[in-house]
């Protein structure tokens, strides 16, 4: 079966236009920009990984920035995200600094986790992140906890909580959005369905067409949208933003994309072909917003291009700025395990 | 059939021979009523015939040893003729006077053996001689003493043949037990405190014996073997005379043996003068009913009469320091401080913890010092400090009624008083007759260092200050 | 003041009064509200604070470890629930994964207060999957703190105090202790996790001992007495971080000691407590080995003898006590 009969409906073309209508140049422009900046990122990083500067591994969401975006700009500021080890795309929506996140990467002292997470586990809990995660699913009970505390605390804050295909198999998934959905929790569950749990598709995996169908067995709305369309992803995550914090309970979206790269660096892709790679990439998910808006005249062509531009180059100051770094001091070695 | 030589019996109440010289040797031919051996009695030197002819074979008694009578000796042997094989019912050592020893002594310069050296059947287990230390040394090395060649008196084991056993190529035993301990022959098993008293005690463990499973040395052995410190620990087996009917036989062996081999040497090498004075009493027993008084309202320990003597000794010593001193070698150390060790009785002997600076203390201080220690010692938990150090002893057998008695000097001190019983005796007291309360206190001193007017008079101030002892002021 | 109250009650009573001084505590588990919890420890707390303060969940142990563990980032204080230590099995990954961890990956930059208690132990016939002691697990765990009381007064005033701790506490109840009694003062108050105590005083041998295991030691100690054996039982209280010094201390003055833990003797607790004394100071002062008495290494079984016999009981400890006194060790 081919992807192009993936079972969401495509966003009818009027709704893109309002929201785009509503949004404003400048706004989709800043969406552009945070896309092009984690497809920078993410190449940067693959190179200076490829470079044996970054030591690890890393799992890189190149071909699935319209997930993150469009889903974190439905949030407000204060709201509050949980993400996966695929993280960095949602940690740049949410606004993290580009050169502390490369620092981290590069294991320095003044990265978000002061060298002590790395890509898996980079977090910025004052921002609102409350961190990618190591285990697949891990994110998920947590999410359970942090609506708990929003609610508790009487504040109208949403948790967006992000995992991916895999995840939605898992036993953690199970029980929390089961509770999720009886305490009635101000949460919006993103999978990101990217097609493969690693080297296991997605159409192996499950029995059913969507995952989002899940959602019903929880007592949960939920929706599958195509999750390279920003406008898709940003639409269902506005109506499910507002579900939860009015007071809705869960909220579940599937946005179906797909990774173009493997599942993390040492990932030969033998369970793919090139040809399902290179269809995918058809539906880039920059290229789509950037051809929406030079033919609607919102940008220009070369506008986009320096917003392209700019993006690379900022990578670049961060880099220059997370190789100044210190590495953390030995002595300091045990630090953080206590409280 | 061999003929067996034995030890005679001359005397009825003759219980052991001395063999003073053998006329003929080993292997040689010997005829009916020749002369072999001679030996010694209490009254006289005989001469003793061969019962047979034959060849003198089997030798087991030198020149100089005191042998039980009645023990076979040697044998006769007729040409092809093998020694027999001797059955010894296993008694515990060392009671059996039928002592053979086994084909080892093959290998002693003076006797050739005709016969397979390791011809042993499996029911006769003779069961040598050996000194205690030998036997449990033995024992937690797993080898049967049958095993060990003898090489102290009579062919008995001691401890340096276990040692050369353990230690040598000769056990064959596949046991990893075994080999271990062969291995660790050379390193002593002891526990970490027991090896941190030694290191603060310099004590060479060596020379601890080990109390604990499997010979392991605890720390009460090096505290106990500090009290009593003894020279010699190889314990030379003393011949005991096999007494036929109801015996019970108790080795000499752990604290038992300490205290002998201590007096021993003490009652050797320090002559011994002694001294008795007779004390009343009688203000120190109202001193001390008002002490006590004053103990109860403080809520503190009984003032018992010898913590009193123990204070006013330490007085006295630090006057007459020639008391207070200890002769090691060639050196008479005299010390400025006084450590008064108190003889404490124990159901298995004695120890004596010290009371260290006891010139320091006050009387109440040195009586709950008494109590705890006394405490301790009877629980056995006594650490290697209390009982070290100490320069001068008292013991007192007052409690048991006892009216005088002479104590034997505690290693190397040059003084150690014993105190009697307080007894109410009629004395003259200005041409009438009184009552007082009399105790004799015997003072036993090494003559090597102290001399006969020096412990008098450290006996004259001892008993002024006792009978008045307001003087402690001067 | 203070007056006899059972170690259950000392529990809830450390619970409510937590809960009254500060809003962010609160209780979630299964059967903990209305039912009172699967041991009665939170009857009448969902009466006092109502549903929104004391959860009952589904059957998700993993949920509920998650729970507490979200919420705590948010910065609430939740105390969570395991009905039994054996399903902490389910639980692991976020209490572990996450909850262990988060504040150290985190660069310190973030901090996990939440509290889960669960019950330990066996003699309850409960059998293999719900009378296990998996303390040992979680010390291994860098990050999170592991407490076992063994009295009514040290229960209430550790959990209080692991309530206010900004840590993950794992705090491990002993069924049997339940039922026990003791003097407990009414106002709240603190016991510092990380302190042992000396629960009797000795001279010829220490017994180090937690959770039921104390109870057990006292009474042997009791009867050791009277054949002059004098025991100093010392009671961690706090498995992680482990008061050495006074552990130590201990072995240094009386030269010998007994280990005694409820749980399998291979891999448990006790020989971490026997690796941090031979690496001591204590070593030198040791007169004889450092034994371990502890759960024969099997499942716990239902036959109510093979039961008892299968963890240390009192005689147990009397008859290894005297070995060790007797250096018949």
């Amino acid at each position: 079966m081919s992807q192009n009969q993936h079972p969401y409906e495509p966003l009818d073309e009027s709704v893109k236009n309002k929201i785009a209508f509503n949004q404003g140049n400048d706004r989709l422009k800043a969406w552009l920009a945070l896309m092009c900046k984690i497809r920078a990122f993410e190449e940067k990083a693959e190179e200076l990984y490829t470079l044996g500067k970054i030591h690890g591994t890393m799992h890189l969401s190149i071909g699935m920035e319209a997930s993150a975006v469009g889903a974190i700009m439905a949030l407000d500021p204060n709201d509050l995200i949980l993400s996966t080890h695929r993280g960095h795309g949602h940690c740049i929506a949410k606004g993290a600094d580009l050169g502390l996140m490369m620092a981290e990467f590069l294991g320095k002292e003044c990265g978000y986790c002061r060298g002590r997470g790395g890509s898996m586990h980079i977090a910025d809990v004052e921002g609102g992140n409350f961190g990618a995660n190591g285990v697949v699913a891990g994110g998920i009970p947590l999410a359970v906890g942090v609506g708990l505390g929003l609610r508790m605390q009487r504040t109208d804050k949403v948790i967006m909580c992000f995992f991916g295909d895999g995840a939605a198999n898992s036993g953690p998934f199970h029980e929390a959005l089961n509770m999720a959905a009886i305490y009635n929790l101000p949460a919006v569950f993103i999978c990101e369905n990217n097609q493969y749990a690693m080297s296991f598709p997605y159409k192996k995996a499950f029995k059913v067409a969507r995952i989002a169908d899940r959602a019903a067995g929880y007592g949960m709305p939920g929706v599958t949208v195509d999750g390279n369309d920003i406008f898709a992803v940003y639409s269902a995550a506005c109506n499910a933003v507002d579900h939860a914090r009015n007071n809705g309970g869960p909220f579940l979206i599937e946005n179906v994309t797909y990774r173009w790269r493997g599942h993390s660096k040492s990932d030969a892709n033998r369970y793919r072909t090139k040809d399902e790679i290179d269809e995918w990439k058809q539906k880039d998910p920059i290229q789509r917003l950037m051809a929406y808006m030079v033919d609607s005249e919102r940008l220009s062509a070369d506008d986009a291009e320096k917003v392209q531009q700019e993006a690379y180059d900022s990578i670049d100051v961060a880099v220059t700025y997370a190789e100044s770094c210190a590495e953390p001091a030995l002595d300091t070695i045990e630090e953080g395990v206590y409280a | 059939m061999p003929v067996p030589i034995i030890m005679p019996k001359f005397e009825m109440s003759q219980e052991t021979g001395l063999l003073v010289a053998w006329h003929k040797s080993e292997g040689s031919q010997v005829e009916k009523g020749e002369p072999i051996f001679s030996v010694e009695t209490d009254k006289v030197t005989m001469d003793v015939e061969s019962p047979a002819d034959g060849i003198l074979a089997g030798i087991t008694a030198q020149a100089g040893d005191e042998v039980p009578v009645t023990t076979v000796i040697a044998y006769l042997l007729k040409p092809g003729e093998s020694l027999p094989e001797v059955s010894v019912k296993k008694e515990s050592i060392p009671a059996s006077a039928e002592q053979i020893v086994k084909e080892e002594s093959a290998g002693r310069p003076t006797s050739e053996q005709p016969q397979a050296e390791k011809d042993r059947s499996a029911e006769s287990e003779p069961t040598p001689t050996a000194t205690p230390v030998a036997q449990r040394m033995a024992a937690a090395g797993g080898l049967a003493l049958s095993t060990i060649r003898g090489s102290g008196p009579n062919q008995s084991i001691t401890k340096a043949d276990v040692q050369a056993a353990l230690a040598g190529a000769g056990a064959k035993e596949s046991d990893v037990t075994e080999q271990k301990v062969r291995g660790a022959a050379e390193k002593v098993r002891a526990t970490p405190a027991a090896k941190r008293a030694a290191r603060e005690q310099a004590v060479n463990l060596r020379q601890v014996q080990g109390s604990g499973p499997r010979g392991r040395v605890q720390e009460g052995d090096v505290v106990e073997f500090l009290s009593l410190e003894p020279e010699n620990l190889d314990g030379r087996q003393a011949v005991i005379p096999g007494l036929s009917g109801e015996v019970e036989i108790i080795a000499l062996s752990g604290m038992r043996k300490k205290i002998a081999d201590r007096m021993v040497t003490s009652c050797q090498s320090a002559p011994h003068i002694t001294f008795t004075t007779r004390v009343d009493v009688s203000a120190l027993e109202s001193l001390r009913e008002r002490l006590n008084q004053k103990a109860q309202q403080n809520q503190a320990a009984n003032i018992s009469l010898t913590a009193l003597l123990v204070k006013f000794v330490a007085w006295a010593l630090i006057r007459h320091p020639a008391l207070n001193s200890i002769l090691r070698g060639d050196e008479i150390h005299r010390y400025k401080t006084v450590n008064v060790g108190v003889a404490v009785a124990l159901p298995d002997g004695l120890i004596v913890p010290v009371i260290k600076h006891a010139e320091n203390k006050n009387v109440a201080q040195i009586a709950a010092e008494i109590q705890d220690l006394a405490q301790r010692a009877r629980q056995g938990s006594l650490t290697p400090g209390d009982v070290s150090e100490g320069t001068f002893t008292v013991s007192n057998l007052g409690p048991f009624g006892i009216e005088q008695f002479t104590a034997i000097l505690n290693s190397g001190q040059a003084g150690i008083l014993a105190i009697g019983a307080v007894q109410r005796e009629v004395v003259p007291v200005e041409n009438e007759v009184a009552i007082r309360p009399i105790l004799r206190m015997t003072l036993s001193a090494d003559h090597r260092t102290v001399d006969g007017a020096v412990a008098a008079q450290f006996m004259a101030e001892l008993r002024e200050v006792l009978e008045y002892p307001g003087m402690m002021i001067y | 003041m203070t007056r006899e109250i059972t170690y259950l009650e000392a529990v809830r009573e450390a619970l409510r009064q937590e809960m009254q001084r500060d809003e962010r505590v609160f209780i979630i588990g299964e059967d903990v509200g209305v039912y009172g919890g699967a041991f009665g420890v939170t009857l009448g707390l969902i009466q006092e604070f109502g549903e929104e303060r004391v959860i009952d969940t589904p059957i998700s142990e993993l949920g509920i470890a998650g729970a507490i563990t979200g919420a705590a980032l948010t910065g609430m204080r939740p105390v969570g629930e395991i009905m039994f230590m054996d399903f902490i099995t389910l639980a692991s990954e976020q209490l572990v994964n996450q909850a262990a961890k988060i504040r150290f990956m985190f660069g310190g930059k973030a901090k996990v207060p939440c509290v889960m208690r669960a019950p330990i132990g066996s003699g309850t016939g409960a059998a293999g999957q719900h009378s296990q002691s998996l303390e040992n697990w979680f010390v291994h765990i860098p990050g999170i703190k592991v407490v076992a009381p063994s009295t009514p007064y040290d229960v209430k005033g550790l959990l209080i105090q692991s309530i206010r701790d900004d840590n993950p506490v794992l705090f491990l109840e002993g069924k049997l202790l339940y039922k026990t009694k003791g003097e407990v003062p009414e106002e709240p108050y603190t016991i510092p996790l990380g302190k042992a105590e000396v629960k009797r005083s000795g001279r010829d041998l220490t017994i180090i001992a937690y959770s039921i295991m104390v109870k057990r030691a006292m009474e042997a100690a009791e009867q050791l007495a009277k054949e002059g054996i004098d025991v100093e039982v010392v009671d961690p209280r706090t498995l992680k971080p482990l008061d050495t010094d006074k552990i130590i201390q201990s072995v240094i003055k009386t030269g010998k000691v007994l280990i005694v833990h409820e749980a399998c003797k291979t891999g448990g607790f006790g020989g971490e407590l026997a690796g941090v004394i031979s690496e001591s100071e204590a070593f030198d002062y040791l007169d004889t080995p450092i034994v371990r008495l502890a759960g024969r290494d099997m499942p716990i079984p239902y036959n109510r003898n093979l039961e008892y016999h299968t963890v240390p009981q009192v005689e147990n400890i009397v008859e290894a006590a005297q070995k060790l006194a007797r250096l018949e060790v």
